[in-house]
């Protein structure tokens, strides 16, 4: 999916630049940013996108986290 | 910066520059100090997440080691280890501390903020650009006066003691990296605005203040939890217990089942993240 590659890249910018300046681990396994990258992978562009938002909204203090991959 | 200017981020440097003007021209305070004032105000809408937080680290800290033998029992394998500690969580109503939402909600502010001080460079607003002596101008490069470095200083300080309050993980080797990441950071820092920075040390000074606030007024108490933990797991595989409780990896259990069935009605249903 090419169109998922834009967002697999966009990760990686947010990795390297604000990801990098504010260290937090993520209380889901893969975290938030793999998790993106997984969903643009197998989902493409939309879908992964609204997938990667969706657990970032899921991703707050009142939730449990754990093992969460992309299905 | 990073990222292209894009409507949505323009909106935000205009909604920014108002409250901005507002701290400056209605309330009166300097350029700077409405800088420090726009931090705490978004702090301050930050509370509830971060009060949450704090707590559900203490609840992990009470933990520590069992999770450490958990750590310890995987140690080649890295991602069966975080696997494995997830599901501890899970079983122990663990609600770890470091959630990615609360720290993406200060990026549009951060971002904003930058816009904001690289229009000031250019465009100077009327009204004094200096903070408490030793910072002349927030809009310009922090290492392009003395002052900057003794920003960048207690901006390492306050990054390096906000880590110690805030950071969840137990893994001595990735705090480790957390606490000398600002070393490395300083020198991307050196190029933003002192402003920028100054905006920095106020969010890391605020939750310093509010890790010791909170730490003083909740006190650990640790029984009730552990009381709830013998109820379920009985007492002698204590230390397996976070692997030994874990229904679908696949693992034959030799245990019987009366000591299975009363693990099969966990409020799984009520720990449901969704």
């Amino acid at each position: 999916m090419t169109a998922g590659r834009l967002g697999v890249g966009l990760v990686w910018l947010y990795r390297l630049t604000l990801g990098a300046l504010f260290p937090t681990t993520c209380k889901y396994e893969p975290s938030c940013s793999q998790y993106a990258i997984d969903a643009f992978r197998t989902k493409g562009l939309v879908r992964g996108s609204a997938l990667a938002a969706w657990r970032l909204l899921r991703c707050n203090p009142w939730s449990h986290g754990g093992f969460d991959p992309v299905r | 910066m990073i990222l292209a200017k894009t409507p949505i981020l323009g909106d935000l440097e205009n909604l920014l520059r108002h409250v901005l003007n507002w701290l400056h021209g209605s309330v009166g305070l300097p350029w700077a100090w409405s800088i420090v004032a726009i931090t705490v105000i978004v702090r301050m809408i930050l509370v509830p997440l971060t009060v949450r937080q704090i707590h559900s680290m203490q609840n992990l800290q009470r933990f520590a080691p069992q999770m450490k033998e958990i750590q310890k029992k995987y140690k080649a394998d890295k991602k069966r280890q975080n696997e494995e500690l997830m599901k501890f969580y899970r079983e122990n109503q663990i609600n770890p501390a470091a959630s990615c939402l609360p720290m993406l909600l200060q990026f549009p502010v951060f971002i904003a903020l930058y816009y904001v001080l690289r229009n000031f460079s250019k465009h100077p607003p009327s009204g004094d650009l200096s903070w408490l002596h030793f910072v002349p101008n927030i809009a310009a490069h922090t290492t392009s006066f003395w002052g900057g470095y003794i920003l960048l200083v207690v901006y390492v300080a306050s990054q390096m003691a906000s880590t110690l309050y805030m950071s969840a993980t137990v893994d001595k080797t990735q705090r480790t990296i957390f606490m000398l990441m600002p070393i490395v950071f300083v020198f991307v820092i050196a190029r933003f605005p002192a402003g920028l920075v100054l905006y920095w040390v106020t969010t890391n000074l605020w939750t310093v203040g509010q890790g010791l606030i909170t730490r003083r007024l909740v006190p650990k108490t640790a029984a009730p939890l552990v009381e709830k933990r013998s109820s379920r797991t009985p007492p002698k595989d204590d230390g397996t217990a976070g692997n030994g409780a874990q229904p679908s990896s696949g693992e034959p259990r030799p245990k019987s089942p009366a000591a299975q069935q009363p693990r099969k009605v966990r409020r799984k249903k009520k720990a449901g993240r969704r």
